[in-house]
């Protein structure tokens, strides 16, 4: 359709010119390579310009092919047929010196020589084969070079006869006063006039027709290398560049974002300066944007990446959603670190002419990309908080924060603010939320206040609970030291009810080295403690609620010791006030369950006046045997899993019961009778009381039967 | 963040808080809400009759659907949405939000609120393929503005022009449908000369949103629930929460209609609005003005309703019939008539470069400022919430 309108497009009057052209058009395809049989039709003035016409580009195909041939027929030939390079000379030298006159020009004495249209021809030809696909672009380098050169003469040929025209245009009114004088004159001047413009119109078909093909190349070689770096499934996207494509030239390589390879960025390039010197910018703009727009998308895809809606965030299951957040954590560092680097350098190199250009271009493509992917962390922070988001919420915080660092060099000074502040806001929103869920901690805590009691005084899953969860945070500590300083503040600003450490003020001078964070967590370690407190009231046996207390001490102390990163925020000091304490429940325990029992054991009141009373002292161990058979019972069924704590308890009660009940056996049993007596009233040897420690705290009922085994 | 809204509502909100404040620590603070009620409800049905009368009357203002008349539509919603701020939250006591009916229409509101927030994304990633359609109608622009206008001038300009019309054409039609991302249909002069190099491939312009995500839905989901208070409620507190949720599907659909948004089918339904409330008068008549339009073009396949792609449309047709008949040098007469309509689309395509960009930052604030408040309500809520939970 195009070439009808070509053609028909031609102006009528143009005859000699009109001709030309469509015979070199029909015997561009037509005839062959055979020079030696064109060549001698020279004599005709007239036919030798179509000879040239048709000759030439075979003349030069030949040339490029076999140029030693191409110069011994060359100089053979009595009038040499004319090649595209030496035109562009001639072409040049004309454009030159209009170029340097162009301000001081006597229209009337403009001459177009005739090696325009000669090159005209030639350009036209050269693109028809183009067109046609016999001549393919990217097959031979000195062809498509010589086709941009050629483009590239067109363009300023326009450009210089526009000039021309304007003041064509203006000299002809000038003239006008007396032109009735001379009609001769008058004519003539029409005449050329109309062969100027016949000559514009022709020019600017010809870059037009250019243009379009370079537009559908750069059109092309875009998607090539789109979907050639769609369809290579093997790379995740993040892979090591290939340097060169060398023998293996158009298969599947494995590249770096974009994919494109080098000598594609070059066509790109080349083609992109000629269409932007011919002002055909916006077509070259357009379809880098789409094709570009495209790449992402795929490349989103390939990511595994998938968009959600807000309102459908706000819905999911936090299962589902939490799946989603690796993969948009993997997505945006991709983004940040490797495509957008990637693709403006991509821009960059295509559109090396004018900078100012790939920036905006970059900019439009990778902004949208940017909002839609901070939507997912904006709505993802909407959702009702849980604690156990904190930590998914803290990993998106930390790679948006990390990112916004590197937006310096990404992005033209202009707009950096902008997405700044747009990754900002996605951030405080994510570090707001994160601040809550953490404070909300408390919460969870005063609001766990069952009535029963954990079996053996065990650790309540409580402390497990919020321990675990706290360690597991402080492996974030530093971000949530930063949350914590950045937020609170806003918190603050912002009024009402909000974390409580500001309120601890009467302590704040103390504490006011120790961050928010910190403060925090002392805190909920604080409450938890009050918690456990209240819990252990709930034991009826004032030895088992301190047995309880041990334990979750125990935990709580132990675990941690056991992190680095918490015990560097809960301190040393911290840790040796709980391990205090933990003594001190200890001592509480000893008192509560063997005080009573030691003092059946104490010589005081068995000696009167050097007379042991026998009944008293068959008291004595009858009492004894029954508390101890008692504690046994009752005390082994108590838990302390913990085995250092466990063998620390044991040792410290044989520590205080055997040496007395051994010293106590020792000085009184004498004055029992052997026999009956001394079995009656003499049931453990201290060995058996060591054994029957040692069943303490492991959870288990031991009875009657144990005493067997004794 | 601090709210920044008093900044521009100042007198208005200070009114309020002032007021409120004396108020609440009295007890007969019902005539001063009622007052404040029925100053929001003036207030916007004002701002909306103003939109309406700069529609039909000036025709130097911004005509209905430009990009100027949506930036004051912003405007607008911007400012309904402080004021609605400030007669429901500002200052007032947590347990009174949380008190039914409000525990119910709140959060209904708030749902509003998010789905909204993916319309705003929705048109912000349409305006972006609308600047790529501007940018085809530079194009011609460029072409047919220098004399003499030869041939090759005339053949660009078609062919941008053509892409133009297509391409608008498909983001209507197929915008983000769910297969529709890669068609591909050859335009390109080369037709099936040249089958490895495949002619041109229309692609579309827009990004995608989710899958299966429907503008039309959305809003539908949005308005489908929204009913006027009655009786009692119709003086309290559940009327401007009414009013808000009006005014944002409103504008939702408005945005919708006006820019390419993934999948529109159905958007031509009417908005269940109560035709009795007088502040509602103006959206009203504007919802039929706009509705009409949609529906006489929803067959025939378009863009959207934006004032300056519907010229761009109108021009952009005229320029490629003129195109397909063009023989250099033309007639002075019909060249005339082509420049002006040239300079039409010139004068177009500048104000859409003017205009878009702010535009789409304005959702952008739009959408922050939604968000902001939506998590501002939630913490009133929860805070009410905590009120009324035993505290042990």
């Amino acid at each position: 359709m195009e070439k009808n309108l070509d053609e028909q497009s031609i102006p009528q009057k143009d005859e000699e010119n009109n001709t030309n052209v469509d015979d070199t058009s029909k015997s561009s395809l037509s005839e062959t390579n055979d020079n030696v049989e064109v060549k001698p039709d020279d004599e005709n003035k007239n036919v030798d310009d179509v000879v040239h016409v048709e000759g030439e580009p075979k003349e030069e195909k030949k040339e490029e092919k076999e140029s030693e041939e191409g110069v011994t027929v060359e100089v053979t030939s009595p009038e040499t047929p004319p090649n595209l390079e030496k035109v562009l000379e001639d072409i040049d030298r004309f454009l030159a010196i209009n170029e340097n006159n162009n301000n001081n020009v006597n229209p009337n004495e403009e001459k177009i020589p005739e090696c325009v249209d000669k090159f005209l021809d030639l350009v036209e030809e050269k693109i028809t084969k183009y067109d046609s696909g016999e001549t393919k672009w990217g097959e031979v380098m000195e062809e498509d070079s010589s086709l941009l050169e050629g483009v590239n003469r067109v363009s300023k040929m326009v450009k210089l006869l526009s000039t021309m025209i304007i003041e064509f245009q203006y000299g002809e009114k000038e003239a006008e006063g007396d032109a009735e004088k001379e009609n001769e004159k008058e004519k003539d001047e029409k005449k050329e006039k109309r062969d100027q413009l016949m000559l514009v119109n022709r020019v600017g078909a010809i870059q037009q027709r250019a243009m379009s093909y370079l537009e559908e190349e750069f059109r092309m070689l875009m998607e090539e290398s789109r979907n050639q770096n769609k369809t290579d499934s093997d790379s995740k996207g993040k892979n090591v560049a290939t340097s060169e494509s060398s023998e293996n030239e158009s298969t599947e390589m494995v590249m770096e974002f974009p994919g494109f390879k080098e000598e594609v960025i070059t066509s790109l390039n080349k083609i992109a300066c000629e269409m932007l010197f011919a002002g055909y910018d916006s077509e070259c703009y357009h379809i880098y944007t789409v094709s570009r727009k495209h790449g992402f998308n795929d490349g989103l895809n390939k990511l595994g990446y998938e968009r959600i809606s807000m309102d459908e965030v706000q819905k999911m299951q936090w299962e589902s959603l939490e799946r989603e957040i690796p993969s948009w954590i993997n997505t945006f560092k991709e983004c940040a670190t490797v495509w957008f680097p990637g693709e403006r350098k991509l821009v960059a190199s295509i559109f090396s002419d004018n900078q100012s250009v790939a920036d905006t271009l970059y900019t439009e493509l990778t902004r949208v990309v940017v909002f839609q992917l901070l939507n997912f962390a904006e709505s993802v922070a909407m959702t009702k908080r849980a604690a156990e988001k904190l930590f998914k919420y803290l990993d998106m915080y930390e790679a948006l924060r990390d990112t916004i660092l590197n937006l310096e060099k990404l992005y033209p000074e202009n707009i950096v603010d902008d997405i700044k502040a747009e990754i900002t806001s996605a951030k405080n929103r994510l570090g707001e939320v994160a601040v809550l869920i953490f404070c909300e901690l408390e919460n969870s805590i005063k609001s766990d206040s069952g009535k029963t009691p954990v079996a053996g005084g065990a650790v309540h899953p409580l402390t497990r609970y919020i321990v675990n969860y706290l360690r597991l945070a402080c492996e974030y500590k530093d971000t949530l030291e930063e949350v914590f300083r950045e937020h609170s503040k806003i918190e603050r600003a912002d009024s009402t009810s909000r974390p409580h450490y500001e309120n601890d003020n009467q302590q704040s001078k103390e504490k006011e080295n120790t961050s928010p964070f910190a403060a925090q967590l002392t805190r909920v370690m604080e409450l938890l403690d009050a918690n456990l407190e209240g819990k252990a009231k709930l034991y009826k046996e004032v030895p088992l609620s301190c047995i309880f207390m041990m334990n979750n001490g125990r935990y709580i102390v132990q675990k941690i010791k056991g992190s680095a990163e918490i015990y560097a925020v809960m301190g040393e000091t911290w840790c040796r006030k709980r391990s205090t304490e933990l003594r001190t429940y200890h001592k509480n325990y000893q008192v509560e369950t063997w005080s009573k029992i030691l003092t059946c054991l104490s010589p005081k009141g068995l000696s009167d006046n050097g007379k042991v009373p026998k009944p008293v002292l068959k008291e004595r161990f009858k009492t004894f045997n029954a508390l101890f058979d008692e504690i046994h019972k009752t005390q082994s069924t108590w838990v302390v899993s913990d085995e250092q704590l466990q063998s620390e308890l044991r040792v410290s009660i044989s520590a205080l019961v055997i040496p007395a009940y051994r010293s106590f056996l020792g000085r009184f049993s004498q004055y029992l009778d052997p026999g009956r007596q001394t079995e009656k009233y003499i049931k453990f040897q201290a060995e058996d009381i060591e054994n029957y420690i040692d069943d303490l705290f492991d959870g288990n009922p031991h009875t009657a039967q144990v005493r067997k085994k004794a | 963040m601090p709210a920044t809204t008093e900044n521009n509502q100042g007198s208005f909100l200070g009114r309020i808080s002032i007021r409120r404040n004396q108020v609440m620590s009295m007890d007969g603070s019902h005539d001063q809400e009622l007052e404040d009620l029925e100053l929001f409800q003036r207030h916007v049905g004002d701002r909306f009759s103003e939109l309406l009368s700069s529609t039909t009357d000036d025709p130097s203002n911004d005509a209905l659907l430009s990009i100027g008349w949506l930036r004051r539509l912003l405007d607008e919603l911007l400012c309904c949405e402080a004021e609605f701020k400030a007669v429901v939250m500002m200052g007032r006591d947590p347990s009174q939000i949380a008190k039914p009916p409000l525990d119910r229409l709140l959060p209904e509101l708030l749902d509003r609120v998010v789905k909204s927030l993916d319309i705003c994304n929705a048109v912000t990633l349409g305006i972006d393929a609308v600047r790529n359609l501007q940018r085809l109608a530079e194009i011609a622009v460029a072409a047919l503005e220098p004399r003499p206008m030869g041939d090759g001038q005339v053949r660009r300009a078609k062919k941008a022009l053509n892409s133009l019309v297509t391409a608008m054409m498909h983001e209507d039609r197929e915008c983000g449908s769910t297969k529709g991302t890669e068609r591909s249909r050859s335009f390109g002069r080369r037709g099936n000369a040249n089958k490895d190099r495949g002619g041109g491939t229309f692609r579309s312009l827009s990004w995608t949103m989710a899958r299966n995500w429907s503008a039309a839905k959305q809003i539908h989901a949005m308005s489908s629930n929204l009913a006027a208070p009655r009786g009692n409620e119709a003086t309290g507190l559940p009327s401007p929460i009414y009013i808000m949720s009006t005014v944002l599907v409103f504008v939702m659909w408005t945005l919708a209609a006006a820019i390419p948004c993934q999948e529109r089918n159905g958007l031509g339904t009417h908005l269940p609005f109560q035709r009795q409330l007088t502040w509602a008068q103006p959206m009203i008549s504007l919802q039929e003005k706009i509705a009409e339009e949609w529906k006489k073009k929803e067959k025939k396949g378009s863009v959207g309703l934006l004032e300056e792609m519907q010229k761009i449309e109108k021009v952009g047709q005229f320029l490629i019939d003129f195109a397909e008949s063009y023989q250099f040098p033309g007639e002075s007469e019909r060249l005339e008539e082509v420049k002006a309509h040239v300079e039409e689309l010139a004068d177009i395509c500048r104000k859409m470069d003017e205009g878009l960009e702010p535009l789409q930052l304005q959702i952008r604030e739009v959408f922050h400022r939604l968000v902001r408040t939506r998590t501002e309500f939630l913490h009133v809520l929860d805070q009410a919430g905590k009120l009324s939970a035993p505290t042990v």
